[in-house]
């Protein structure tokens, strides 16, 4: 049986899991917690602006540690340079705080997004303020960037972004389109050499079985979303990692305003240890190739967030933190009581 | 010696001859290049420790914010630098919101900039709030009674150690006592506290329930509750107060 299921006769999935298998994932029950202990996860896109601060909880309890928010469409489009520069702003100030008050790193890649690269007369201007955001701390990268529609002014801003990202010798984070998305991935993967991008600094996002041999071959990173219904199920993506190992390959849950799941990449490894994938692969497509990639930055350290949060010695007093920076104000979601 | 050769000497002692070198070439480009110098300093330049500078409060900071200080003070000169560092706010993350505030109080004309320092009071980003609120004279200089009082009263609100804003005994005001005291009764009422040195700024001054307010704390099971009380009774001079200057179990 496909398991993908937009086309399931027309156009099966490559690998399916054997009929073992298929039973072993349907007799573990929801708990992918038992399977994970003591591991550490690094999701390399998730926008966190559109999700609660359960979702932050959630993600600490689950062993995330550290995480990326491409700068994304926000689900309409805006309409002056203003909300851009507030929108930037808030992946380096807000949402970055926020998320250290659950122990959790936050960095960001910061680009015009293809749909809106589309509003031409303020693509323009927003292109000016670029330079301004990428070069500030923690901005690990031109992202995320490349095809939606394949129109010609896609084209024209996303190639200008690459220059962008080749001139401040910063990673590039390539979203590929939904729709004609092989054809798309191509393209984008052309364009970024054509222009003299090293492909070890391009991390390809959205990938499916279709367009990950192609990837890997050219020597890009392979990134993969696990998204319900529109990207990858996971149950794909244990596949995947069988058959191309775990070189160059990274998930992430692209968690955002949609009907999506910040927990993809726990939950996906519990699957792949279920599966029987080594310790050491699973090490590898949840934390150490994303951490890898985005490092090529200088603007990651690892020291910063392996062993929790470093609270800033400035924001001590006494001896005692003032801010409590980093530690997670817990509530407990089964007690009746609101205090 | 003014600030900004008080900075440099500081920055001279810690920085590499790079990074030396590359402040010195930042320093002669224009109003954009020194925009663009402030933002990208910690790529440039390390977060060394630097020890306290004699004259300069801003302790702990690191070699970084140090340098931003000084490219900030440069900038400001330009002629066009107020609305350079308009759009550094506008666009600022934390740590560049930090150095910002902390510069405030060096700046040429440090008086333009209370519409952003009152900003820094409203954020909900900690360090944010700490810079302009502990250890920088901006807010005793320049912040209006209202405006101060309401730094002074998130401050508590937050369970944050009001001792370190400067100024903070000097600018005690009848209308900030009056307020305390209702803070205060709102917490009582919640079966919660408010931390003991709070008292320090009713001392001087009489509100209405000022008597059964210190009745109430004196009869406190808490020590530093009947402290405080005994504190504002005696008219203790301000030095009194220091023990009380520590965390407390505040809820």
């Amino acid at each position: 049986m496909c398991q993908n299921p937009n086309e399931p006769k027309i156009n099966p999935s490559h690998f399916e899991g054997s009929t073992e298998e298929k039973q072993t994932a349907q007799e573990v029950d929801g708990g992918f917690a038992a399977y994970t202990q003591g591991m550490k996860f690094f999701d390399p896109h998730v926008h966190m602006t559109s999700r609660t601060t359960d979702d932050y909880q959630a993600l600490a309890d689950a062993g995330v540690v550290a995480i990326i928010e491409p700068a994304f469409w926000l689900g309409q489009p805006r309409t002056g340079l203003a909300s851009f520069k507030d929108y930037f702003a808030s992946l380096v100030g807000w949402e970055r705080f926020r998320s250290s008050q659950f122990g959790i790193k936050h960095y960001c890649t910061i680009g015009l997004n293809s749909r809106e690269a589309n509003n031409e007369a303020l693509a323009e201007e927003v292109m000016e303020i670029l330079p301004l955001f990428l070069q500030k701390e923690g901005v690990v990268g031109v992202g995320e960037i490349g095809f939606d529609d394949q129109t010609p002014a896609e084209e024209k801003y996303y190639r200008a972004q690459l220059e962008l990202a080749k001139e401040m010798g910063l990673p590039v984070q390539v979203h590929t389109p939904h729709r004609d998305k092989k054809k798309g991935t191509e393209r984008s993967m052309a364009i970024a050499l054509e222009h003299g991008l090293a492909p070890h600094m391009v991390v390809i996002d959205h990938n499916n079985e279709e367009t990950v041999k192609s990837v890997l071959d050219q020597g890009f990173y392979a990134a993969f979303t696990i998204y319900p219904f529109t990207k990858m199920g996971n149950e794909r993506m244990v596949e995947i990692v069988k058959q191309y190992g775990s070189e160059r390959i990274m998930v992430n849950s692209a968690a955002d305003w949609g009907i999506s799941d910040p927990l993809a990449i726990p939950k996906t490894a519990a699957l792949m240890k279920i599966k029987g994938i080594s310790d050491a692969d699973i090490q590898k497509v949840t934390y150490q190739n994303a951490l890898d990639s985005f490092a090529q930055s200088g603007q990651i350290n690892e020291k910063d967030f392996i062993d929790g949060l470093e609270i800033d010695q400035s924001l001590k007093f006494n001896g005692n933190t003032v801010l409590r920076g980093g530690q997670a104000p817990r509530v407990d979601k089964n007690s009746i009581f609101i205090r | 010696m003014n600030t900004a050769e008080l900075l440099y000497q500081s920055i001279q002692s810690a920085a590499s001859p790079t990074e030396l070198a590359w402040i010195a070439d930042k320093i002669k480009t224009d109003s954009k290049g020194l925009s663009l110098a402030f933002v990208m300093a910690p790529r440039q330049v390390a977060k060394t420790r630097v020890g306290n500078i004699p004259g300069w409060n801003w302790q702990n900071s690191t070699l970084d914010q140090l340098v931003r200080v000084y490219l900030l003070i440069q900038l400001a000169e330009k002629e066009d630098g107020k609305s350079r560092i308009e759009t550094l706010f506008d666009t600022a993350e934390m740590n560049e919101l930090v150095a910002l505030y902390r510069a405030l109080p060096v700046l040429p004309t440090p008086e333009i900039w209370l519409h952003r320092a009152t900003d820094a009071v409203r954020s909900n980003m900690g360090p944010v709030f700490d810079a302009i609120a502990f250890g920088n004279p901006y807010p005793m200089q320049y912040f209006s009674e209202l405006a101060w009082n309401q730094l002074v009263l998130k401050c508590i609100f937050n369970d944050k150690p009001i001792h370190l804003i400067e100024g903070l005994d000097e600018r005690a005001n009848q209308a900030l006592a009056n307020t305390l005291a209702d803070f205060a009764h709102e917490r009582w009422a919640a079966g919660r506290r408010v931390p003991s040195q709070v008292w320090r700024l009713i001392r001087n001054f009489q509100t209405d329930t000022k008597e059964q307010d210190l009745k109430r704390l004196a009869q406190s099971a808490d020590p530093n509750d009947q402290k405080a009380a005994e504190l504002v009774l005696q008219n203790s001079p301000l030095e009194a107060w220091k023990v009380l200057e520590k965390e407390e179990t505040v809820y």
